[in-house]
């Protein structure tokens, strides 16, 4: 419940205040969610199999935003930063897409 | 693939089963979690906004920028309007400076055979009206298209063909005047030209034609229009009214011997 509240509220917090993201950080945005979407339902596929815990997804979470924007930084220091960005959101998104089917069948039984 | 099918495979975080067996629990932290979650939905939001935010914001940039060429634009054209009146003005006082002896009158005829040719008066007359334009299948080869070089060698061979005043798409042209590419256009004298190409020569009817037509210019034309389909029209016009060029300016002058 805490963490769905937070979501929204958050949302809300963005809508309203619209803080403005520094201008070097904003390419590693849509990537910093795509790694966020990915430890969100990976925690939620955790959490419905019962073995979720708040460390390894804080952490998990972090640490995948982290490392993603930091494979596009680097891949744009060397030029092929939009292949790699490419390469991140096609492997965190098959993980989002096996975790979202996990998650279907384990709350529908479908 | 075997790196995608471990993914596949291990698609939550392995960590979770891990500490899931040692069973440490701990319910506080909770309040951690509520952050976490409010960063993410920020996350969300502020790229959202500004992804729909950026769409107008490029198209108010790119329809200003427009504008301003086509400010810039009005403004060169009555700055060429005025260098027009001031030209005529310059000629007036200049024939009142001469005054009115045999040495002035044979400088005056010298000035008005040489002002035509030069392209610092207006001149009207008889002459060909030539039409080119890209091939229909231009979008799809570059090289289907006019190039400037195509327009240089166009109005060389004009001049060699006897013509004795040339505009393109209404520019005259000097021989101070460069015909060049420009990104997608060409110019000439540095005003960029919107397709198709007119180009107004006056010279006599009787010979421009086929003079033209029989020089190496007219060779090139021939094979572009056959080999890439461009257009290439040629017509004798009775009347042909061109402006003079306003980009002619006085680079040296010289106390007349009296």
């Amino acid at each position: 419940m805490i963490p769905l509240v937070g979501l929204l509220a958050g949302i809300v917090i963005g809508i309203v205040l619209e803080p403005s993201i520094p201008q070097i950080l904003q390419p590693y945005l849509p990537i910093a969610i795509v790694a966020a979407m990915d430890a969100l339902f990976g925690a939620f596929r955790a959490y419905l199999e019962g073995i979720f815990t708040d460390r390894v997804f804080i952490v998990s979470f972090i640490s995948n935003v982290l490392i993603a924007s930091a494979i596009v930084y680097v891949g744009d220091q060397i030029g092929v930063g939009s292949q790699l960005a490419t390469g991140v959101v096609v492997v965190l998104g098959i993980r989002i897409f096996t975790n979202a089917a996990a998650i279907r069948r384990a709350l529908f039984h479908a | 693939m075997d790196l995608l099918n471990q993914i596949i495979r291990q698609p939550i975080d392995p960590d979770y089963a891990l500490t899931a067996a040692v069973g440490s629990q701990e319910p506080r932290g909770r309040w951690k979690l509520g952050v976490l979650a409010m960063i993410i939905g920020a996350l969300f939001a502020v790229a959202a906004l500004q992804t729909t935010r950026a769409a107008p914001a490029q198209q108010s940039e790119r329809s200003e920028l427009i504008s301003r060429i086509q400010a810039a634009e009005r403004e060169q054209d009555q700055l060429r309007g005025r260098v027009t009146s001031l030209t005529e003005e310059i000629a007036t006082l200049r024939a009142a400076a001469l005054g009115d002896d045999d040495v002035a009158r044979s400088v005056e005829s010298e000035i008005s055979t040489l002002d035509p040719v030069v392209g610092n008066a207006a001149v009207s007359g008889p002459g060909v009206l030539m039409v080119v334009d890209d091939s229909p299948s231009a979008s799809e080869d570059a090289r289907d298209r006019v190039l400037d070089i195509d327009l240089q060698v166009l109005t060389n061979g004009l001049w060699e063909a006897g013509a004795e005043a040339i505009s393109i798409n209404g520019h005259r042209l000097s021989n101070l005047t460069a015909i060049r590419s420009a990104g997608d256009a060409i110019t000439v004298d540095y005003r960029s030209l919107t397709r198709p190409y007119r180009v107004e020569a006056i010279g006599d009817v009787r010979t421009l034609q086929a003079r033209f037509v029989e020089s190496s210019a007219g060779a090139w034309w021939n094979d572009l229009a056959q080999n890439r389909q461009m257009r290439y029209e040629i017509s004798d016009v009775k009347q042909l009214d061109l402006a003079a060029d306003p980009g002619i300016v006085l680079r040296h002058a010289g106390r007349a011997a009296s």
